[in-house]
């Protein structure tokens, strides 16, 4: 067995990497993911999966219902990170499984895969705790930078954390997006990773979150017609159903947190599309022991103070 | 637990059928509903009081006598106090409890204050003394006034939508039951005082192995048993405290408790050693910090773990002996205060407590807690070790090593101070619980005894996890206060700041070493204040970039296909092989360059003029290792970004664009990072209107670049070129119509500029209008383009060169899409471009002292260089989803 699979399965466990192992796979990583396009071009049948944050016990549910990876083929819709009590397990193992198995597993960026946003929600105290030191978080927000923005499923579904851009009307103009980089505060990249559809705007509106734009129904058909696909699919916000659509089946929003922050109690959903893109939307609940509250650690093994 | 209760589980459910839409919508309900509920249940009989009133003679006068009790006032969220007469049981007194401070207590069983309604003075007399809970009335008042929210989970959710959180999922506060319960129980005892008597009944039996299953019951009953349970304790506990008797120095529960565990863990009784085990849970879940302060004591915390040994359901754990065996207590200087030394003990003691034993059964209130003991133990030990300047000389006065040589260094701390480096790194880390100005002259005092002498010992040393611990002492000195290091690093002419490059640029093996790096660029932060700056910067040009390069160089194949020079010569004189050094230090040399680019623009023109540097830089993108490829042309993209026109010369002038081209092309039409990358900066220079840089690109590198054409942005370029050369011509043929048609056109542009301006989100649909009127017109602007459409029919002489740059359908409609950002982009760079035009032929003429200027033309383009984004931005921190 390689490291590597060894690895994947230490992680499987929940039982997080040593920094240096962390330090390889994050190396690794970049190698694979700087060849990927802010479009990545997915091929179907995939299962599209939203948000995570952190949850890994209810990532195994998921697992569950959509088959293990690499025999199932995943997108992963961003947001991996803060919130839940295991934000660096579930990364890792994302992480590990696309390193391990490149063509059978895309992850893009969610708005919490951000130096600034985990410092705020968790990803950052949790890799103190665990590690002792920032080194693990440092390592994993460099390989932020380098996630694809969004992906496109058999040139006909579009896959995004958040949603539409005013900067954006193509997919062509997202190619120009030097995306190796933070964040940032406003433009196209920002835009992907935060807006949301709103039913009440048409057109373009200000977003509550302080970045982003709240986007109408209008915006999305002309944004489909001009690129000619037949859905957005995103996740970014929670939905109590796991999935919700919109406009007229012109955009949905998948969410793949059950009972997110262990409180909200919704039921979480993946959408699995067959080769022909037929749509099969899959729900599952919270795995019940993670009910229970945050992990315990090793004890540090001496102290001064 | 009052989160299990019928009742608040019940309202769970409810709300989570009312907010069962997409988006979580705050349902605000009173906290006090819940308050009532509970309060009502478990009460059966009311409270005796007397009602006082002042009268006019300053006389109080007696209002009957009644029971009190708390409700909703009629038709209003608001709640009540009311007193019912007992005889006649009309309503003697009824006041809207206020969250003002205005109430104020008598004696032990009077409240009084000044009503607001009635416009004088009222008091509530209580059969039974009322005790303390009367102060924590006002608390609670006042916290209820702010306590509007929901139950999520079992969670309490307030609403913060009065205070002016625009994203509520983010805006959300929780409070734990068990903060819900320390704030309201008072409220019940207070307004009920029979709930108390009935409760009062409540004893604890004596603590035998018999009675241990019904004290568990009391322990783990409904809320307001359990604050019985904790009054007892604690009255318990003071008792104890009070008897000086040593029998008695231990509180009689817990003594008892503890002689009862010692039995049955030595007869093995698993029964007995189980319930024990949720006694004492169910104890440290009622969260009394009193109730704390006794059992993680010195006396009890050992048996206390002990108890914890017998979670039934987990194996046994032996945590006694791993805190007495296992666990290593390493002192660097002997601590000689028996206050400090217990202090430390229980500091670990509780984490361990807290992340290994309980984490899971752990509520948020329970666990606030311990971090606030944990935190305030911390800011004890550290002041009071600082406060002992014996022990800090002393630590420091061992650590400085007799001799000089750097080979007892070496070995002196390998093996002794090791230690007293690993325990300074704690002792500064903690100093964090220390307030800021504290801390800040704790690290000054550490500064004068020669901490970064110490440092810079360490750094020459071998052990690399020593190292790195030194170096995390800079971190932390950094994140504090900068300056403390650029004055030392200037005093010392740099041998400090030589060793952090010198590490920088060493391999570190499996360990993680970005903090030299990063410790390196705060220094040379031109954003973080500090007046050693510049000298620092000086001396990073001087000493340090060479090496740098060096590195890059000498790292790198020395011709462009990807062969090693076999002649390659690093100018400390030896040839090095490529392997040398680890690709992500070639990234981390090449982020720190980026930002030397963006933020000493003086420097880099001399510097990396002179000495080709910019062309060793981009040896880069020979690499195999793509994201090096990646990170030269972002290098690239941080000079362009500069305006600088000296630099675009020389960019020109040396051919530099060359390797990004070559990278570009052999790339192939793969769409990647180094694609993306190399086409944002094509993006760029058109935008921006570079002119020279636009020419080079297309004169030197067309041949190359027609394949790309069908990707927009290549395409575009392309445009651009030929709209450029039009313009020179236009320029050169210049005449007084074409100047008129100038300033009609800018008339243009002023409407055109005014009609952006307008605040409306709506625009966009007439934009959208315009973008069919001028489909196919030139993609510089959907209004310059519409003006050139009017203007064609005045100037017939205009418009070949208009119908030869018209197709490009994707710029117009980004532009149209978002009018305010690009428009006005497009709008500035045109009128650049003719202001440009009309001086071109001084242009040439122009010395290169204009160069000069550069300084304020870096600064209009300041914010435009987004490659490394402010640290931070308060409203995305705050809305984060």
């Amino acid at each position: 067995m390689s490291d590597l699979d060894r690895q994947i399965e230490q992680l499987k466990r929940c039982e997080p990497l040593t920094e240096s192992e962390v330090k390889a796979l994050c190396l690794k990583a970049m190698e694979i993911l700087v060849e990927e396009s802010n479009v990545q071009r997915v091929d179907a049948p995939v299962t599209i999966c939203g948000d995570i944050h952190g949850q890994f016990y209810d990532m195994k549910e998921l697992f569950k219902v959509g088959g293990d990876c690499p025999k199932t083929n995943y997108l992963f819709l961003g947001d991996f990170v803060d919130r839940g009590f295991y934000s660096v397990e579930t990364f890792l193992l994302l992480l590990a499984l696309k390193v391990r198995y490149p063509d059978r597993i895309t992850l893009i960026r969610g708005n919490h895969e951000s130096r600034q946003i985990t410092q705020v929600y968790g990803f950052y105290d949790e890799c103190l705790r665990k590690y002792g030191s920032v080194n693990v978080w440092r390592y994993c927000t460099d390989i932020f930078d380098y996630l694809s923005l969004s992906a496109l499923i058999e040139n006909k579904v579009f896959c995004v954390h958040g949603g539409l851009s005013p900067a954006i009307s193509t997919l062509d103009q997202i190619r120009t997006i030097d995306r190796k980089q933070e964040v940032p505060h406003d433009g196209a990249m920002c835009d992907l990773l935060w807006s949301d559809p709103e039913d009440i705007v048409d057109g373009w509106g200000l977003s509550p979150r302080g970045a982003g734009f709240l986007f109408g129904g209008s915006v999305v058909s002309s944004f489909n017609h001009s690129n000619n696909i037949d859905y957005i699919c995103r996740a970014h916000q929670l939905v109590m159903e796991g999935y919700k659509w919109m406009f007229n089946n012109q955009i949905v929003t998948v969410w793949s947190a059950p009972n997110y922050c262990y409180r909200c109690g919704n039921i979480a959903a993946i959408l699995e599309l067959n080769e022909n893109l037929g749509r099969d939307f899959r729900v599952f609940e919270a795995a019940p022991e993670e009910s229970r509250g945050p992990p315990t650690k090793k004890p540090p093994p001496d102290y001064f103070l | 637990m009052a989160d299990k209760s019928p009742n608040s589980n019940s309202m769970q459910r409810e709300i989570n059928s009312l907010y069962g839409r997409h988006r979580i919508e705050s349902t605000p309900l009173t906290l006090s509903i819940l308050v009532l509920e509970d309060f009502c249940a478990a009460t059966a009989t009311k409270t005796r009081v007397k009602v006082y009133r002042l009268n006019e003679d300053g006389k109080w006068d007696d209002q009957g006598t009644g029971h009190v009790t708390v409700d909703y006032l009629e038709r209003s969220e608001d709640l009540g106090l009311y007193v019912i007469d007992e005889e006649d049981n009309e309503t003697l007194l009824l006041h809207r409890i206020s969250s003002d401070d205005i109430y104020r207590k008598q004696e032990d069983t009077i409240i009084s204050w000044r009503d607001p309604e009635f416009s004088t003075e009222l008091a509530l007399s209580f059969q039974e003394t009322t005790g303390d809970h009367i102060c924590s009335l006002q608390r609670t008042m006042q916290f209820s006034s702010l306590a509007r929210g929901h139950w999520r989970g079992n969670k309490f959710i307030l609403d913060m939508s009065d205070h002016d959180m625009s994203d509520q999922e983010e805006g959300e506060l929780n409070i734990s039951c068990a903060y819900y319960r320390r704030i309201y129980i008072p409220l019940f005892l207070l307004i009920d005082e029979t709930f108390h008597n009935i409760n009062s009944e409540l004893k604890l039996p004596p603590v035998e192995l018999s009675t241990l299953p019904l004290i568990l019951k009391i322990v783990e009953s409904g809320i307001a048993d359990q604050l019985r349970v904790t009054e007892l304790i604690l009255h318990d506990i003071l008792v104890g405290a009070n008897l000086s008797e040593a029998y008695w120095s231990c509180s009689k529960i817990f003594r008892k408790l503890m002689e009862l565990f010692r039995i049955c863990d030595d007869l093995e009784n698993v029964d007995g050693l189980h319930l024990i085990f949720k006694i004492v849970r169910g104890i440290i879940l009622l969260n009394s910090p009193p109730i704390f302060e006794k059992i993680f004591g010195d006396e009890l915390i050992m048996d206390i773990m002990g108890c914890l040994e017998y979670d039934p359901e987990v194996p046994q754990a032996d945590h006694r002996n791993f805190l007495k065996e296992h666990v290593v207590f390493k002192e660097a200087i002997p601590i000689k205060d028996p206050v400090v030394l217990s202090k430390i003990h229980q500091t670990y003691r509780i984490g361990y407590l807290k992340d290994v034993i309980l984490p899971r059964a752990l509520d948020e209130g329970v666990v606030a807690n311990f971090n606030s003991i944990i935190h305030s133990n911390n800011a004890i030990v550290v002041s009071l070790l600082k406060d002992d300047s014996t022990f800090i000389k002393e630590l420091f006065a061992r650590m400085k090593s007799p001799t000089t040589s750097v080979e007892s260094k070496k070995t002196l701390f390998s093996v002794l101070n090791s230690m007293k480096v690993h325990f300074l790194h704690e002792f500064c880390t903690l100093s964090k619980s220390l307030q800021m100005v504290h801390q800040h002259r704790l690290f000054r005092d550490l500064v004068s005894e020669g901490i970064f002498d110490i440092i810079a010992d360490v750094l020459q040393s071998e052990d690399k996890k020593l190292m790195l611990t030194g170096t995390d002492i800079l971190v932390l000195f950094q994140n504090l206060d900068s300056n403390f290091l650029r004055s030392y690093v200037t005093r010392q002419d740099g041998v400090l700041f030589g060793l952090l490059v010198k590490n920088m640029l060493t391999d570190f093996g499996d360990d993680m070493h970005w903090q030299f790096v990063e410790i390196i660029r705060s220094l040379l932060d031109p954003l973080t204040p500090g007046s050693q700056r510049e000298s620092i910067v000086e001396i990073f040009h001087e000493k340090h970039l060479g090496q740098l390069i060096d590195v890059i160089t000498s790292s790198c194949p020395q011709n462009s296909d990807g062969q090693m020079d076999s002649n390659s010569v690093s100018s400390d004189g030896g040839s090095r092989s490529q392997s040398s050094v680890k690709p992500e230090i070639l990234l981390n040399i090449c982020d720190l360059l980026c930002f030397c680019v963006l933020q000493h623009p003086y420097r880099i023109k001399c510097n990396f003029l002179l000495n080709n540097v910019i062309d060793k830089v981009l040896y880069l993108t020979r690499r195999r290792e793509k994201y090096l490829v990646v990170a030269a042309i972002r290098f690239m993209r941080a000079l362009v970004s500069r305006s600088d026109e000296h630099l675009m010369n020389h960019l020109v002038k040396n051919n530099l664009f060359q390797p990004i081209i070559d990278a570009f092309v052999a790339n192939g039409h793969r769409y990647n990072l180094l694609n993306s990358a190399v086409l944002d900066l094509v993006e760029y220079i058109r935008q921006e209107n570079k002119k020279v840089l636009l020419r080079y690109l297309v004169d030197t590198f067309w041949d190359q670049l027609a394949k790309f054409e069908s990707i927009s942005s290549i395409h575009a370029l392309k445009v651009k070129y030929e709209q450029s050369l039009e313009s020179m011509d236009t320029t050169n043929t210049g005449s007084l119509l074409d100047q008129r048609k100038r300033l009609d056109e800018r008339a243009l542009e002023k409407e055109e500029e005014d009609y952006f301006n307008e605040d409306s989100f709506k625009r966009g649909d007439r934009a959208k209008k315009v973008t069919t009127v001028s489909k196919g017109l030139k993609p510089r602007g959907v209004f310059a383009a519409l003006c050139s459409t009017l203007s064609e029919t005045v100037l017939p002489s205009k418009k070949v060169a208009t119908t030869a740059l018209n197709n490009n359908p994707s710029n117009v409609n980004q532009n149209s899409i978002e009018p305010n950002v690009e428009e006005k982009g497009s709008i500035g760079s045109s009128k650049n471009a003719e202001i440009e035009d009309d001086n071109d032929k001084e242009e040439a003429s122009r010395s290169f002292t204009d160069g000069l200027d550069d300084s304020a033309d870096n600064m209009m383009h300041g914010d435009e260089c987004s490659l490394f984004p402010p640290k931070s931005s308060p409203e995305m921190v705050v809305n984060g989803s």
